[in-house]
């Protein structure tokens, strides 16, 4: 893992919180260029280098660098296409998305109080998984899947966050109803998933590999829709820190406090579903990512949701990235699905901080 | 001329609240004036938290009203609620190792917008708040690394920080040892005081509502019972009334304050033995020995009468708080003819005598040498716990004149619990015959 290694729990001077920031931000700018020049096709270092400023620059650096004669022409011109077409967006939507998972997993577990709480746990990833499953397996608008797989999977995101917040506008609905409504919820769905498979084989394969998870999808296109979305709900989300600090004393507390618990709620868990929506609705599932970052985060910088919430949407896009990075690295013929990596990544160091935690108290037992 | 009467801090109208078909609070009408400090208090489910729930606008009303400075709570915005009323409840859930600075500048997020930071003169208010509190030093803590003691303090600060007219408090001390009960009321007190804060602290310590409010409320199955000042309020009445013990009012020598020492739970009462058969029960005693007989047989009942007893003495003021029919001696002075005639006339209409383990000197003799003659036709008991020898003061004329009684045919019992089956029997068999 990139990022620094877990230290002892004591409040942090807000200097070291800057440090961490700022340390994060020049590791985000490396990997993302480091990450470009790696893939299927190993593109050479200084060449590739050369590339991508030259492209970066709009043509101003390096403008002779597929007119040397180091290589090819049509060499080059391949060189840059892998390297802009299809390496950048994917390394640029690996972090968007790993930004939109960490992001709101940090905002579920703010608002359900509870450190279990995910985009997964709560049935958001699976209603996604069930959109895309009905696109495939009744070959609805097959021919402009492109286009429809999204929005069938965004929908199904969507309607699960919908489906919660129904149960929360409930006049007796505790935080633990809502969390255990999720569970029962992603159950559920994942039955319906199995019986849609089930009976419909064809497309299943497709289905499957949708959901381990995947960057394929990724183009400029995408990456900028998915920007947009992530970086607009995200702001919302962020703009609740402050919200979300004062929901850990409890609803009640943070109500006399001045804080709308019922709204902050709906709001959050809305956002949270909408930006996990985008994430899977183009990269289908990816675990872990938003369960473990906003952990990492506390660990590191304090419980402070105004550092969690951009903190965790940093780890998540940083592990993500290097889920990618080391699928290529350790696999460069045959990608396997990343979310299978975010999984063998995440699960023992997920299970390193919770046997750490146990001695300290760093979210409160639940 | 002066203006308009100002609205009082806190007004309750006929507030009636449900749970389910349990009735938490009963048309509870209420006016708390600003800069009071009013004590709730009531035994367990007798509705204080329901009252400062409606009162935060966490509860509807299923009928009457909840005006906090003459606006109905649930009109004002959750934001301006929090500037009116910033609430410490019994035990705030705290999770997260917040630094205490941090964590009392929660309090003031209705004053701060959403891209807003905490202003320099939050954080000046925040860390003059902390050294009201006493918490100055732990600033840059966390909070868990505090006390339980300290822990209160800091939920008191961040409650503080909301700058409210109003404070509610539900059980602050419940869980903090005495010095500290001590030590949270009077800061809250002080600090109330000195910014003119009206408080209303649900607390169940009767004795720390009286030495810290200006007015205690009780609240009993969801009525308000009492309503005053401490020492209007707190009598042995009430304890027996309300929470079913018996107790002894004192007074603070120090503070002039009321307070009650409980004694113990007052037995579901017996089928009341029928006034028919009933005539009252005499009562001697003095010094105090007779104020737990007295009360007890009330409670079961009992007509009683007393004597001689001395004035200003707890026995004397128990059975005038209960009000037995006395024979008084001033106070401290041997018992005059004329009180004596009194007793002799009391004991003559008593259908049983009970004659309490008191101290016997010269100057109260005369009460076991009264009751002899009466031994014969009025079923007397002696208590002989603690013996007779431990408190004769009267250089064994005491201690014969108790042998004469017990010879004469009354009865010796243990304590107060055997006095109580002993006299039951008695009197219904009594009754029972032609």
């Amino acid at each position: 893992m990139a990022t620094p290694g877990p230290t002892p729990l004591a409040p942090r001077p807000s200097g070291r919180r800057w440090k961490f920031g700022l340390g994060l931000g020049s590791l985000v700018i490396g990997a993302v260029v480091g990450s470009s020049l790696l893939g299927n096709v190993p593109i050479p270092l200084v060449e590739g280098l050369e590339i991508f400023l030259h492209q970066l620059s709009g043509g101003a650096l390096f403008p002779q660098v597929c007119a040397g004669s180091r290589s090819y022409a049509v060499h080059c011109a391949a060189l840059t296409y892998i390297v802009w077409q299809l390496y950048l967006p994917e390394v640029l939507l690996a972090l968007i998305v790993g930004a939109a998972l960490g992001l709101s997993g940090g905002a579920l577990q703010g608002v359900f109080r509870n450190p279990l709480a995910d985009p997964f746990l709560l049935g958001i990833s699976s209603g996604g998984a069930l959109g895309a499953a009905i696109l495939y397996v009744y070959r609805i608008q097959e021919a402009r899947a492109d286009l429809f797989l999204p929005l069938f999977a965004f929908v199904g995101a969507v309607a699960t966050g919908l489906a919660i917040l129904g149960v929360a506008r409930g006049r007796y609905s505790s935080v633990e109803t809502l969390l255990l409504t999720g569970v029962a919820i992603a159950n559920l769905l994942s039955a319906l998933l199995s019986l849609v498979l089930l009976y419909n084989p064809t497309g299943g394969e497709q289905v499957t590999f949708w959901l381990l998870g995947g960057l394929g999808l990724a183009d400029w296109q995408v990456v900028g829709i998915a920007f947009g979305a992530v970086l607009a709900f995200g702001t919302v989300l962020v703009l609740y820190s402050r919200e979300l600090n004062l929901m850990q004393l409890g609803a009640d507390v943070a109500q006399s406090a001045g804080v709308d618990a019922a709204r902050v709620r709906l709001v959050v868990i809305l956002l949270a579903s909408l930006t996990t929506a985008v994430a899977v609705a183009f990269t289908g599932i990816i675990g872990f990512v938003g369960l473990v970052s906003p952990h990492i985060v506390r660990r590191v910088a304090g419980t402070d949701y105004r550092i969690v919430l951009p903190g965790a949407a940093a780890v998540g896009a940083l592990f993500l990235l290097t889920a990618r990075d080391v699928d290529y690295l350790a696999f460069p013929s045959s990608v396997l699905p990343i979310g299978i990596f975010t999984a063998f990544a995440g699960v023992p160091f997920f299970l390193y901080l919770l046997f750490r935690q146990r001695r300290s108290s760093l979210m409160g037992g639940s | 001329m002066t203006g308009p009467p100002a609205a009082p801090a806190l007004k309750l109208r006929d507030l009636t609240v449900h749970y389910g078909d349990r009735p938490a609070l009963l048309e509870v009408n209420l006016d708390v004036p600003a800069g009071q400090f009013l004590a709730l208090t009531g035994p367990n489910g007798s509705g204080k938290t329901t009252l400062i729930r409606s009162v935060l606008g966490f509860l509807a009303p299923e009928q009457g009203a909840v005006e906090v400075f003459g606006r109905p709570v649930r009109s004002l915005a959750i934001r301006d609620r929090a500037r009116q009323i910033a609430w410490v409840p019994q035990e705030e859930s705290l999770r997260d190792d917040v630094p205490l600075r941090d964590y009392v500048l929660y309090g003031r997020f209705p004053y701060r917008g959403r891209l807003e930071g905490d202003s320099p003169d939050d954080r000046r208010l925040a860390d003059r708040i902390l050294s009201d509190v006493g918490l100055q030093d732990r600033a840059s803590d966390g909070i868990l690394s505090l006390s339980g003691g300290e822990r209160q303090r800091a939920v008191l600060a961040r409650a503080l920080a909301q700058e409210t007219p109003l404070l509610l408090l539900d059980e602050p001390t419940a869980h903090l040892d005495i010095s500290h009960q001590l030590d949270l009321l009077e800061r809250v007190r002080t600090l109330c005081r000195s910014h003119g804060v009206t408080v209303v602290a649900a607390l169940h310590d009767l004795n720390l509502a009286a030495r810290f409010a200006d007015r205690i409320v009780v609240l009993s199955r969801g009525r308000r019972v009492a309503d005053g000042t401490p020492s209007e309020v707190l009598s042995e009445d009430l304890l027996a009334r309300v929470w079913g013990v018996a107790a002894d009012l004192e007074q603070d020598r120090r503070t002039g304050l009321p307070y009650l020492v409980p004694h113990q739970l007052i037995a579901t009462p017996r089928p009341k033995p029928s006034s028919a058969f009933v005539g009252p029960v005499h009562v001697v005693g003095g010094g105090g020995a007779a104020a737990p007989f007295l009360r007890r047989l009330a409670e079961e009942g009992y007509g009683l009468t007393a004597g001689t007893l001395h004035l200003l003495d707890s026995d004397a003021e128990a059975a005038e708080a209960l009000g037995v029919p006395s024979a008084i001696e001033g106070p401290f002075a041997p018992l005059g003819p004329a009180a004596r005639e009194r007793n002799r006339s009391l004991l003559t209409e008593a259908r049983a005598i009970v004659v309490c383990p008191f101290a016997v000197g010269p100057s109260n003799l005369a009460n076991l040498e009264d009751v002899l003659p009466f031994v014969r036709r009025t079923p007397t008991f002696l208590v002989s716990q603690p013996p007779i020898g431990a408190r004769d003061f009267s250089a064994g004329a005491a201690e014969s004149a108790y042998r004469g009684l017990l010879e004469a045919g009354a009865v010796e019992v243990d304590d107060l619990g055997s006095l109580l089956a002993a006299l039951h029997e008695r009197l219904t068999i009594l009754s029972a015959a032609p």
